[in-house]
Formats: structure tokens, sequence, C-alpha cells
């Protein structure tokens, strides 16, 4: 102890300093409370926003896609839930992941195994997964993949949903989220009409988001983006699914959520009084549409072609222009391409699709145009009519074969001396040669494009096709001013460079039928509300009449019943005498070239005819007018008219079973008066 | 002289007569608005975490305990032991090369059953003792040169490096920075001075235009490097490497004036603040209470500090005086450094905020150190009462 009783040593040398330290102390010290007063006081209104941003998030709230309906309101197009499942790494593989220093964390035992069961993963996916999670979660950071969730499954069975709810906490880091997906009911039935959905594609979101969007206005945005498309929105990609899809889409609400910076959302009072109003806007379900279209009557023409492998067939309200049925062959299913079964099952159905030689994605009744063949006729016949420059009683001698110079030009059949009613019903050629070097181009042309040829129609659910009308200039163009009667005699009968879609030719019988009116197309009925109200009902639309007088249409009409009930007819072989129906048979030559090494089973498949029928029924007081096209068919008589005879029987039966209780009865009524 | 022959009796007696109450009550409060803050950040998170308040003062009642035994000691028996506290502590950092775990690429625990020992954080302690005694036992009444310099560069190298080897660049730096101030307390010749400040700006400036990209490419580590791009950009990169400062400036800035409450910080409840328990305690502080908290709690550490550097000027001898300016040093430069980076004045190291940051070795150093500071300010009567007073009056 007294060793401690040492003198003090001198403290003079650090006097000096005490003040300088001090002095640097208190200035250090100052500089932080400097630094505060930025940061609370003079920024902290910035801050205390940049901190709210942080925890409120805009949570989107979907809307759903509006039901489309045919005209007796059986559901064509709705949406069901589908569940997809996600994987959150770092939750379902704790053991992946690094820990924190100095933390305290027991880790939570692995769920994967569990997960991996329940989903039944074969042993290569489940490793695969596995490997791909422990890659994600190399940090464990807040904002690394390891928290990102991963989609592993989509569109799972609903026992795999039930298991993974009933276990859920024993499964934890699996996150089943439902997602709608669109369901179509009848499957390929009017797939083309209806068309399908698809995740919206990077061109199209560019178009509807350019560069600069975010940093865009409400109001901008608006403009720019109306329905306001996000990645991965749904959109109707073919038929009345886009081109109704700004009535079918619905608006989006959101709503603001409290979420950490895991990204987990927060409730109770404590997050709830974070959130300003408005705290919420309530999503916009879209309309539902009424179709004009009879599901049930497709279903007939779907049966009725069962034996054909490609082809079109249009069945159209006369008095309306309302469209009853349009069919395209082959078919798609659009719950393949609408994203029911997984993103994997669309890209397969793609690739098949988009590769067959029949062309299913194709819609014929509107998409393709073909030779009208013997079925354009009637309006040759009445170019010449209308301009007195024939005498349809006057006959033309027809021996089957006439001659241009050194160069043949058959008809169908000997049919000796016919006049125009023997011409149209027998479908003689010869007759018609003389029709063409009496009438000329320009005059059939005139008449064809009265009836609506060679322009689209308007009905907008699918590109459409223009079809060609040729008149002398066009050739004159096409071929450097050497005109030749061929092309005028090509043209008469329908071939040639003649072009027209299923649906215009539906279009121009009805006009035949009707008396002469030609009207808009009408796919969809009526926009209605999810419970059943009309927003919208749309009246049937006449695009004109054309001028026609009337007694040369009841020539060539009666000439059109003839060619089913007159024994002489084209179709009188085929006819059912309990269906007053009156149409015109067509056999288009379709121009094919067989090439040496093409296979010689397509060869002699493309080389046939295409066949078609046109008719409308009952021949007095008209209601439909159907068009059959049987492409490669060989025949119009023998394959496409028994095909549209059917459809007409089966359109009847169908309208008798209703007849007790006919479905908007006083629209229909206030509607079908033209 | 003779009043002061050193009976425990006697001891006790004055020490209970002049107890720093001062001292004891800025540093209680901090402890307890410490455990309180800490309650905040992690009351967030997982449930092992959430227990962290409770070890806290498991830690605070243990440092607390020591704290009374190295203030009960009379501080020249540490002066007798200098040397032999300061190799306990070396070798202790060597033994962490031995017996330490790797844990995110750096050794710095010894384990110990189920404690883990941080030797890092005492050696602070042990180099200000030893700093201490050797300027005690080498008064100079004129300026030193830099020969006298040697022996107290030396006695900071050694454990700075081993630091350094670990790695653990926040307590070197923080061991480099208690050396320097210890310097400023001595008087150098001005000859010297001028050599030192010189040589330092030659070394300095011109090596150091020649070291730093070769020390830039090869010493720093890739986190290292970010920091300091980080700090020197201050909002790119907001969601990668300054993710972290970022989150921790909006969070005090979201205080504004009068904060948003007790728990109530968004950032932290929100989990927007990484490694609040540990190196950011200061952001959730700051969120909670705002300016008005911010200010009382720098005034706090402001006036831990200038009160040491009153103990220091009143102690009696030398060593209590480096001792008490050492303690001091610590304690300021851990909190400026950490009130530095958290408000942005400063690149992030890891340096702890003295009582606020959990951390069993670190709470206990600090408990210690204010230990020593009372067992210095208890003993400053030992001359004379009339002197004491005059060099009282800071």
């Amino acid at each position: 102890m007294s060793d401690l009783l040492v003198p003090r040593s001198d403290v003079g040398e650090f006097r000096k300093r005490y003040r300088w330290l001090a002095l640097f102390a208190f200035l250090a010290f100052l500089a932080i409370v400097i630094r505060l007063f930025q940061l609370q006081v003079v920024h902290g209104r910035d801050f205390a926003e940049t901190a709210l941003e942080n925890v409120i998030r805009r949570v989107t709230l979907p809307t759903t896609r509006g039901i489309i309906r045919d005209a007796q309101g059986k559901v064509l197009a709705s949406s069901r839930p589908s569940y997809n499942v996600y994987l959150v790494p770092g939750r379902v593989l704790p053991s992946a992941r690094p820990h924190k220093r100095g933390a305290p964390i027991a880790p939570e035992p692995d769920t994967y195994p569990r997960i991996a069961d329940t989903l039944r993963l074969n042993p290569d996916e489940r490793s695969r997964l596995a490997q791909r999670m422990a890659t994600a979660c190399t940090t464990d950071e807040d904002r690394s993949p390891c928290w990102r969730p991963i989609l592993v499954r989509e569109d799972l069975p609903r026992d795999i949903v039930a298991e993974l709810k009933q276990h859920q906490t024993e499964l934890a880091g699996a996150e089943v989220t439902p997602s709608p997906v669109r369901y179509y009911p009848y499957k390929s039935l009017g797939a083309h009409l209806i068309g399908y959905t698809a995740e919206i594609d990077a061109e199209a979101l560019a178009r509807f988001r350019p560069q600069g969007y975010d940093a865009l206005n409400a109001d901008g945005r608006a403009k720019a983006n109306p329905l306001g498309y996000e990645n991965g929105d749904v959109l109707g990609a073919t038929g009345v699914e886009h081109a109704w899809e700004s009535y079918l889409r619905g608006q989006r609400g959101w709503e603001k959520r409290v979420v950490d910076a895991r990204g987990r959302y927060r409730t109770g009072p404590e997050a709830d009084r974070l959130i300003e109003s408005p705290a919420r806007q309530e999503p916009i379900p879209g309309r539902d549409l009424r179709l004009t279209v009879d599901i049930e009557l497709t279903q007939a023409v779907e049966k009725a072609m069962r034996v054909h492998p490609a082809g079109a067939a249009v069945v159209v309200d006369v008095r309306t222009g309302r469209l009853l049925a349009l069919y395209s062959k082959p078919d798609f299913d659009p719950n393949d391409l609408s994203g029911g079964g997984g993103r994997e099952r669309v890209r397969q159905s793609w690739a098949k699709l988009s590769t067959d030689p029949l062309h299913p994605l194709l819609d014929k009744t509107i998409s393709g145009s073909f030779q009208p063949g013997s079925t354009f006729k009637p309006f040759s016949a009445l170019a010449a009519l209308e301009d007195r420059v024939i005498d349809p009683e006057e006959t033309v001698r027809c021996d089957g074969v006439v001659y241009f110079g050194r160069q043949p030009w058959h008809c169908t059949h000997v049919h000796g001396k016919v006049g125009m009613h023997d011409a149209i019903s027998e479908s003689c050629n010869i007759y018609f040669a003389k029709v063409a070097e009496a009438a000329g181009m320009d005059r059939i042309a005139k008449v064809a494009q009265d009836f609506g040829f060679g322009t689209k129609t308007g009905l907008g659910t699918n590109p459409e096709a223009p079809g060609r009308i040729t008149t002398r200039s066009w050739y004159a163009l096409r071929y450097r001013g050497q005109f030749r009667v061929g092309f005028t005699l090509n043209t008469a009968i329908g071939q040639g460079a003649t072009t027209v879609t299923p649906l215009q030719l539906a279009l121009a019988y009805a006009a035949l039928a009707n008396g002469g009116t030609l009207y808009l197309p009408q796919i969809v009925r009526a926009v209605e509300t999810s419970d059943g109200g009309v927003v919208q009902d749309f009246p049937p639309r006449v695009h004109h009449k054309v001028t026609i007088r009337p007694e040369n249409l009841s020539r060539v009409t009666e000439a059109l019943w003839g060619v089913v009930n007159e024994p002489k007819g084209t179709a009188f072989a085929v006819r059912d005498a309990a269906l007053d129906v009156a149409g015109k048979t067509g056999t288009a030559q379709t121009g094919f070239v067989a090439h040496e090494g093409d296979d010689p089973k397509k060869a002699w498949y493309e080389s046939r005819d295409h066949a078609w029928f046109a008719a409308y029924s009952p021949s007095k007081d008209p209601e439909i007018a159907v068009v059959v096209l049987i492409e490669h068919g060989g025949s119009g008589p023998t394959q496409a008219a028994p095909v549209a005879l059917q459809i007409v029987r089966e359109y009847g039966r169908l309208a008798a079973a209703r007849a007790g209780h006919p479905i908007e009865p006083q629209k229909r009524a206030a509607s079908s008066k033209p | 002289m003779s009043t002061y022959g050193l009976s425990s009796g006697r001891l006790l007696g004055r020490a209970r007569d002049h107890f720093d109450w001062a001292l004891f009550l800025c540093a209680a409060l901090l402890a307890v608005v410490g455990v309180v803050n800490l309650y905040s950040a992690t009351s967030v998170v997982r449930a092992s975490l959430a227990e962290m308040y409770i070890q806290q003062i498991y830690w605070l009642v243990v440092g607390g305990i020591l704290a009374t035994v190295v203030a009960a000691i009379d501080y020249r028996h540490y002066e007798r032991f200098g040397y032999a506290l300061y190799a306990f502590g070396v070798v202790l950092l060597v033994l962490v090369f031995i017996l330490g775990r790797d844990i995110r690429g750096s050794s710095r625990w010894i384990y110990i059953g189920s404690f883990s020992l941080q030797p890092s954080e005492f050696m602070k302690l042990f180099l200000i003792i030893a700093l201490a005694k050797h300027l005690h036992d080498d008064p100079k009444s004129e300026g030193r040169t830099l020969v006298d310099l040697i022996v107290p560069i030396l006695l900071t190298i050694v454990p700075l490096l081993l630091i350094l080897l670990q790695p653990d660049l926040g307590t070197a730096l923080i061991l480099g920075l208690i050396f320097l101030t210890v310097s400023a307390l001595t008087r150098l010749q001005r000859k010297s001075l001028y050599w030192l400040l010189g040589g330092g700006l030659l070394v300095g400036g011109g090596g150091g235009a020649v070291i730093s990209p070769i020390i830039w490419q090869n010493v720093l580590k890739e986190y290292q490097r970010q920091r300091i791009t980080a700090y020197l950009n201050p909002e790119s990169n907001i969601q990668g490497i300054n993710w972290h400062a970022h989150n921790a400036r909006v969070a005090i800035g979201n205080g504004g004036w009068t904060g948003q409450g007790f728990m109530r910080g968004t950032q932290n409840q929100y989990l927007f603040l990484p490694d609040q328990y540990s190196d950011f305690p200061f952001p959730v502080f700051a969120e909670d209470w705002g300016f008005f908290g911010s200010i009382v709690l720098v005034a706090l550490y402001g006036f831990l500090v200038l009160w040491s550097i009153r103990v220091a000027a009143t102690s009696k001898d030398r060593f209590g005086a480096v001792l008490s300016i050492g303690v001091g040093a610590l304690i300021f430069w851990h909190a400026f450094f950490n009130l530095g980076m958290a408000t942005g004045l400063l690149p992030v190291v890891g340096v702890t905020l003295p009582l606020f940051s959990y951390g069993g070795s670190s709470i206990v150093t600090v408990m210690m150190g204010i230990g020593l500071l009372m067992n210095v300010s208890m003993r400053r009567f030992y001359v004379s009462p009339g002197r004491a007073s005059r060099l009282g009056g800071l």
C-alpha cells in the first residue's frame, strides 16, 4: 500500500489542451445537430413523404371480364378462377439462407420437401427447383431474390389446392393465388367468332405505355392507355373478345395497403392510420354481351359439316342482318390459348395450330376469300336484266362447249336450249358467256358492288378480307392493257380473279331474299350489366337498298327456287320436300397447279374444286340465308347443298322447339320489321 | 500528504462523499433511454430478436457491477498493472485467431461456453490504460520530440494491426483515434510538430497519391470500396448499396420536429432499417422522438464527453488525466462516428453507439470506461481541496 504514496506527477503539460479538446468535441456535436436540423426540420416533410411512400402500396383490385352469351342466354365465355402456386425460397428453404451475424436466430425447418410432395413434383423437377431457390438465396438482404416468389405450378387441380390450403401452417412459404382464366364452355364451337384471350405482348404494351408513360399525369395516362393495360394483363386477342374488348374488360380498382420492406402486408389500427383517403376505388366489372348467334344452331352446323375437313358456314337472319351462326372449320379450342392449364399448354397449342395445313386459326367466314363460282351467277344475271341488255326469254343453245377462237370453254352439261331461268337453275355456263358478252364486266361489277361484294362488311371481329370484284380497269392494270373476252366470262360465272367471303355471299343472298335490303352484319345483340340489365340494345342497321327493279329480282329468285325444286335444278337430287328452300349451287375451280414433288394426297385434295351452296328459306317470306362452303369439297350440289339443307332443317326444328317460349319476344317483335 | 493513507474504510468513505452524481445520472439516463429505444427497434422483428432488450438489461447489470468494482479500486492500482493488462489484451486478440470462428468473413469473437467475448472492445480500455501509464511515467517539462512518441505509437499499432487482420475496420479506427486524442493532450516541440505535420503531409499527400490506388485495388474489400463510393454519391443506387444509408436518413428525416412517437416510426416498424439494433439504433430513436429528442440525446453524449474532460482537468495526476481523456475519446469517437454515419455526414463504418447499440462486449466496455471515469472523479480531492476547486472550473 505504501508504494502508492508516490508524489503526484505533474499535470501541467496537459492543462492548456483541455479547452481545445472541449471546443473540438463541442463543434463536432454541433455539426451533428446542424445536420439533424437539416434532415429533420428543413427536409423533414420530404423525408416523411418518402417514408410514407415506402410503406403505402397501391394494390390493384382485379375486375371481372364480362360474360359473353348467345341469343338464348347460353354462356359462351366467362371467367373461372385458376390457382397458381408460388414458392418464396427464403421461407421454403430457410436452410439455404445465410444467417445474420450476431443474430441469435434458430432457423425454421424446411417446408420444401412436404410442399414438393403435395405438388406431386417428380424427382427431376424437385431437385431443379431446389437448386434454383438455393441460387436465389446467396444473400438474404431484404430485397434479395430470396424473398421473391417463384411461380411453380399454374392452374392446379382443385384437390391439390384444397390440400395446400388445409395444411397452410405446415407449408409455410407456399402461396396459392387465384387468377381468373377465361373459360369457354362450348370449347371449339364458335371459336373463331367468340375469339380467345391472351396475355398482353410486349409490342402492345409498348403501344399503350410508350416511353415516359410513368412520368405522365393521370390525364396523359388515360389518353395513351384508356383501358389501363399493365404488364401481365389479359386482353381479347381475336373475335368478339377482341372487337368488344373495351366493353368486356371492365375497370380495375385499387386499394391502399400498408406493406413492409419485405413486401408483406400489415393490418391493424397502427397500419391503418397511415392510409390517407381515398383509400380505395372499387373496380367496375366488365359488361356482358348478348350475341345474335344461336349456339345450338352453330352446334347443328358443326354436326352437318362433320364429314368435311375444312370449310365455312354462315347463317344470317335476312330480315335483320343478324348473324345466327358463323362457323369456320377446322377450329381450335380457345381454352387452350387463353391460359387455362398454364403457359406451357398455350405454347404447345400455338405451335400445333400455327403449323396445321388447314389453317385452323383462320376465320374463313370473313378472313378467307374464295372464288364464288356459280353462286355468283344471279348477280351477273341481274346486271344484264337491269340494263336490259338481254331478253330473259330468249334462249341460247348449249352444246356443252363453246369456242373462243381456238380456245374451248366447257359447260357442266349439254343443256340444250336454255333461257335465263333454266340457265340459273341448271347452272349453264354457255348462257352466262352470252350474259357476259351482253352486259360486260363493269356492269356486272356495279351490281356486285351494290350487293356488298368487294368491300369489307365491317363485322370487325376478325381481320376481314374485302374480296375482289374485277373491273376492266383492274384487268387493264394487271394485264397491261391486254383485255380479253375470257376475263368477262370468268367474272360472270364467279371464276377468275373474282373472290368473295362467305359472309359477303350470305348478306348478298339475304338481300336477294328480302327484296333488296343489304344489312350491316350484326353480331352483338345487346350490352348488358352483370345482373342482366340492358345497357345498350343494338337495332338492325341497313347498309343500303340495292337499286334493282323488283320484277328483275323476282325473276332471279324464281330461278333460285327452281335450283332446288325443279327436276332439272342442280340441287333437286338432294332436296328435302319438307323444306322450302331456294338457293344456288357453286363449284369453283381453285386454279390449283400441281408441282412436281408435291405430296400426291395433298395435291389431290387441293386440286379439288370448292363446293358452295348459297340459299335462303323459306322461299316465300324468307327468314334465313345460309351459305355453306366446303373447301375442296369437289361439287356444290353433292357436297355443300346437303349441309345447307341440314342447317335449314335444324333451324326449323329449333324454331319449332322454342315456339312455346320464345326468348326476348318483345324485342324481336319490335325489330323484326326493318 | 498524510491525509490519504489508503485504508479501505477511508477509501469507501471518501468515495461516498465524492460520488460523481452528474456522471452517474448522465450514464444511467443514456442506458435507460438506450434500452427503451432497443425495445422499440426490435419490437417488430421475430420473437428471438425481440428478446434483445432483456439481454441488453442483463449486460447493463453485469456492466454496472463491473463498473462499480472498477470504480472502487483506486485507479493507481491500474497504473501499477498497466502494462500487464495491456499484454493480457493483446494475448486475447491473438487468441481470437486461434479460437475465433469465422462469421461473415471476419473473426472477432472468442467463445467461452455459451458466451462470446469480443476482445477488441476491451482492448480499447487496455490501450487507454497503457498509454496513460506511459505518459504518467514519462513526464516532460518541455516539448516532446518525435522520439518520445515512438513508444505510444508502438503501443497502439500492435493491437491496431491485430484488429485490422480480423478484419474490423471500425474498431481499429477507434484505437487510432484514441491514440491521436491522447497525443493531442501532450505538448510537442514546435520543431517536432512541424516535422510531424510536414512529414505527414509529404507522406500522406505524395505517398497517398501513389498508395491509395494500390490500397483501393488490393487492400480494401469490395464492400468497403462500395461503401466509400456510396458515401460520395449518397442518393445514387438507393435500391442497392445505398439502401441502408438512404433509409436511415429517411427515418431520421421522418422524425420531423417532434417525432412519430414511441414505437410508431414507420421506417423501423416496417423493416426499412436493417441493423437497427447494432449499428443503426439512432435512426430508430430520431424517427420516434424527432429533432427535440435527438438534440437531447446528442446533448447527453456531449455532456458525457465534456464531463470526462472536466474530470481529466481536475485529476491530480497524469495517469488519471490521460485515463479520463482516453475514456472521453472512446465515447466521443464512437458517438460521433455512429451519429455521423447515420446522418450521412460520414461513410458507413461499423461503429456502435455507446449504450444504445446491442452487444455485451460493447456495453460492458463502455460501462467499465465510465467506471474508470468515476474512479478518477471520486479521487480528485487527494491533494488539497483548494487547488482542486481552482482546477475544476473548466
